[in-house]
């Protein structure tokens, strides 16, 4: 068997068998349903209508999807120095990039997992039905290139920085500096520099595109800018990763 | 050769490492190599496996260049790190059967048992590995170093944490692959009792420099002064004559306390005390050997 896939195996089993990666699901579930409450909520007094609320479900589903990735990635290679067990894996004949991609493996078992939780949240709040498909296609599309490439800048920074807590905190900084145009105002979203942002930021390229797709029910072919930026954000990173395993000091 | 470095360098920034380290290993050698805390050993080991490119000086590992062919290199070593670290939510049985499978070998649950049992962990195979003691990590490391069934092992401190029986365990498992499957094994340990039972040949370094390498025995006799023994002879007749290169220094009923001048073997000394009518029940060194070796030549670089 490849290695990618034995090291993925071994990655997506410690997650979605471990403590940790059912306390995650669990969360996801509670923050999931209490957001959706609140938002029907909203829907049923006519202050948010429902293409909005959809659009409000993704954008929370792709954050906490970046979430989980860059707290996984700041394990995945820091953790095992830390532990010990990376050593023995650095010594088996296994490349460096079969190791990123290999922990990849079980970043893409947590977002899959988390993708389908998230599915009958998406149909709830959208239960009137124009939206649904949309929403779960453009989740699946834009979604996943931005929530791996969180998880591959974590992976570049825990085998660049020595310890799970310095490559978590500057993943999490990054992920918020990213996920900012989120908190921004539209007056300073259309700024210059919001722009500007707005232009090269894979998460803004997803949450725009949920936006016109979602609301103002835009075809495909007009999205093709954002998910050129959401995969060359993802190539990007997955090279970062694969560069700074390499370069990796014992 | 499995291992022949010759005048290493590493600098790791502006700071040099390494300075000058060379080593030799053969097939079949258990070699030792020892130094104090921080004298680049483990730094060594990191180059041999290929985990840093040296600055300067020639590597070869198997006949390989351990950073270019590191794949390779790696599916014919063991290696059981320092820091020996697995996945302690899985069972020892089912780690060593995926760590084998990197290696792209089926290991079923025969060979696991058996490989188990090898290292002393019979039975052991269902419990989690975060149950294990130090000592039983110790062997399960040294039970996925042996997983490829390498021509070269590895080992730092593979003795860290066991009690005197499992160092013995572990020791006889050492000596059989050497002796009987020609594995060439590279220890590195504080432990000179380790040293002194399974190598044949060691090196000392500190600083980052070799400062001796060679045969055990070959080093003890250019290094040694006079070794003091403690002799239990059968014999109390003590007109006896004592051979001129065998000093007397103390003798308490049946025991001698004597000193062999550095130039004649001892075993030459107890041929020359048997020729002159005394017999030995007992011998045990009290004085001399690895230890003094070690410490005369660590001393003298540190005074340097």
């Amino acid at each position: 068997m490849n290695p990618i896939t034995l090291i993925a195996r071994k990655e997506g089993g410690e997650l979605l068998m471990s403590g940790r990666g059912l306390a995650w699901l669990l969360a996801l579930s509670i923050i999931m349903s209490v957001l959706s409450l609140l938002l029907v909520s909203n829907t049923e007094l006519s202050l948010l209508d429902n293409a909005q609320v959809v659009y409000m479900v993704m954008g929370t589903v792709t954050t906490l999807g970046a979430l989980l990735a860059v707290v996984l990635g700041s394990d995945a290679v820091a953790g095992e120095r830390e532990r010990g067990s990376l050593m023995p894996l650095l010594l088996a004949p296994v490349t460096p990039s079969q190791i990123v991609f290999g922990k990849m493996g079980g970043q893409i078992a947590g977002w899959v997992v988390m993708y389908l939780l998230s599915l009958p949240y998406v149909w709830a709040v959208g239960s009137s039905g124009q939206n649904l498909t949309q929403a779960v296609t453009y989740l699946a599309l834009f979604g996943t290139p931005v929530v791996l490439g969180f998880g591959f800048l974590g992976i570049a920074l825990s085998a660049r920085l020595r310890s799970v807590r310095s490559a978590l905190l500057t993943s999490l900084i990054t992920l918020m500096l990213l996920a900012s145009p989120l908190l921004l105002g539209p007056s300073l979203r259309q700024s210059t520099i919001g722009q500007l942002f707005d232009a090269v930021n894979p998460f803004s390229a997803a949450v725009n595109t949920f936006d016109s797709v979602v609301i103002d029910s835009q075809p495909i072919s007009m999205q093709l800018t954002r998910l050129s930026i959401a995969l060359v954000w993802l190539v990007l990173t997955a090279v970062f990763a694969i560069r700074s395993m390499r370069k990796m000091e014992i | 050769m499995l291992i022949e470095i010759r005048n290493l360098k590493l600098n790791l920034g502006t700071h040099a490492v390494l300075r000058d380290v060379n080593l030799t290993l053969q097939k079949g050698q258990i070699y030792g190599l020892l130094g104090p805390n921080g004298a680049g050993k483990s730094t060594t080991i990191s180059v041999i496996t290929g985990l840093r490119a040296p600055t300067a000086g020639s590597v070869r590992v198997l006949d390989l260049d351990p950073v270019a062919d590191s794949l390779h290199l790696h599916s014919r070593i063991g290696v059981l790190a320092e820091q020996a670290g697995f996945y302690d939510w899985m069972s020892a049985g089912d780690y060593l059967m995926w760590f084998a499978s990197l290696y792209q070998k089926n290991l079923d649950k025969t060979e696991t048992a058996h490989l188990l049992s090898r290292v002393g962990l019979a039975g052991q195979s269902p419990a989690p590995i975060a149950t294990y003691s130090r000592g039983m990590r110790q062997r399960l490391g040294l039970a996925r170093a042996l997983i490829n069934q390498p021509e070269l092992l590895i080992l730092d401190e593979p003795t860290n944490g066991l009690d005197p029986r499992g160092r013995r365990e572990i020791h006889d498992v050492l000596l059989d692959l050497s002796v009987n499957h020609g594995v060439g094994i590279l220890l590195c340990t504080h432990l000179l009792d380790d040293v002194d039972r399974l190598c044949t040949r060691i090196g000392i370094i500190a600083q980052g420099r070799t400062l001796l390498e060679g045969s055990i025995a070959d080093l003890l006799s250019a290094q040694r002064a006079a070794v003091r023994y403690r002799l239990r002879v059968d014999s109390t007749d003590e007109t006896l004559r004592i051979p001129d290169d065998i000093t007397l220094l103390a003798r308490a009923g049946d025991w001698w306390h004597v000193e062999i001048a550095s130039h004649i073997k001892p075993a030459g000394a107890w041929r020359k005390l048997l020729d002159a009518g005394i017999r030995i029940d007992e011998i045990h060194r009290e004085g001399g050997g690895l230890e003094e070796l070690y410490m005369s030549v660590t001393e003298a670089k540190e005074a340097a």
